[in-house]
């Protein structure tokens, strides 16, 4: 987190540098998690339903207990790393609506945790409040990296 | 430091709880806690269909283990060196006491599966020492970020 305490980012460029390959792989990191999720655990509300909760149909059996919880736990250690990491960027580079961005991403991503959880063992319905809330910090999250790439590179910003 | 770092420290303690809630939800209905619960998921028991667990097998739940407990330990132990309580002797002994207990946690089925059935017990205690301390440290980053 040396890069909380330099001056000026942009004229640091060994920093710049770090800072461009780090945003980098979180931008691969939430493209890459969304099309993984669309093939295997699903984006949408039919095919999440599908998985947390079977087909019998189309003789699909349901996640397991286990299988759930293993899912949830690796997903809270990634996202928390991830976006402490890249709030830690935006707040350092972004001068309007960092606590206004910041707020949205964790409370969607936070809210998308509970959701799920919440989809699982309550009720199918928070099925939907996951689906927003996952959108919604994704989205988020890129408008985070892009707008940091911008302040890393833009002239006179 | 600024409002919205403390922000994002205060969301980042809100995932540690997540992570703990979700920690224990596995733990219990994969493991259990009681001793005997322990000692049937590693060495198996016929009785109740458990597979013993092998030490290749059990390095592999380890491998990634020891990075995570290493590195959330890591950032959260970290932003107390940005409060007064750097400055306290208790802190150290708190950093002692968070990275021996992961290491216990993690590396305590090794021992059972090689013999050593005590070793159950000492899994059981470091794995509610360690959350213990994440949740101690949580509350002491909470406390200084709202009072400081």
């Amino acid at each position: 987190m040396k890069f909380t305490l330099i001056k000026n980012i942009k004229k640091d460029n060994a920093m710049r540098l770090i800072l461009t390959g780090f945003l980098s792989f979180i931008l691969l990191y939430i493209i890459s998690d969304t099309l993984v999720k669309y093939f295997g655990f699903g984006i949408s509300v039919e095919t999440i339903n599908i998985t947390l909760f079977g087909n019998e149909e189309e003789f699909i059996d349901p996640i397991t207990k286990a299988s759930f919880l293993e899912f949830w736990h690796v997903e809270i250690f990634f996202m928390m790393m991830i976006l402490l990491t890249l709030s830690a960027i935006f707040i350092r580079l972004a001068n309007r609506s960092r606590t206004f961005m910041v707020n949205t991403l964790m409370i969607s991503a936070i809210t998308s945790l509970i959701a799920i959880a919440l989809a699982y063992f309550v009720s199918a319905i928070f099925v939907y409040l996951y689906v927003i809330t996952f959108f919604i910090w994704h989205l988020s999250a890129l408008y985070m990296i892009l707008y940091s790439f911008w302040k890393l590179y833009a002239k006179g910003v | 430091m600024q409002k919205a770092y403390k922000l994002s420290i205060i969301y980042y303690l809100v995932f540690s709880l997540l992570l703990i809630a979700s920690a224990v939800m596995l733990f219990e209905y994969k493991i259990g806690f009681s001793y005997e619960g322990v000692l049937d998921y590693y060495l198996g028991n016929e009785d109740k269909f458990i597979p013993a667990k092998s030490t290749s097998g059990l390095l592999k739940i380890a491998l990634p283990h020891i990075f995570s407990f290493g590195l959330i330990s890591m950032v959260l132990l970290h932003f107390l060196v940005f409060t007064k309580l750097r400055y306290k002797k208790s802190t150290l002994t708190v950093i002692y006491l968070t990275f021996l207990s992961a290491a216990l946690e993690i590396f305590t089925p090794m021992l059972i599966v090689n013999g050593f059935e005590f070793a159950a017990l000492l899994k059981l205690l470091s794995f509610f020492v360690f959350l213990t301390l994440i949740l101690y440290i949580s509350w002491l980053l909470f406390h200084s970020i709202i009072h400081d």
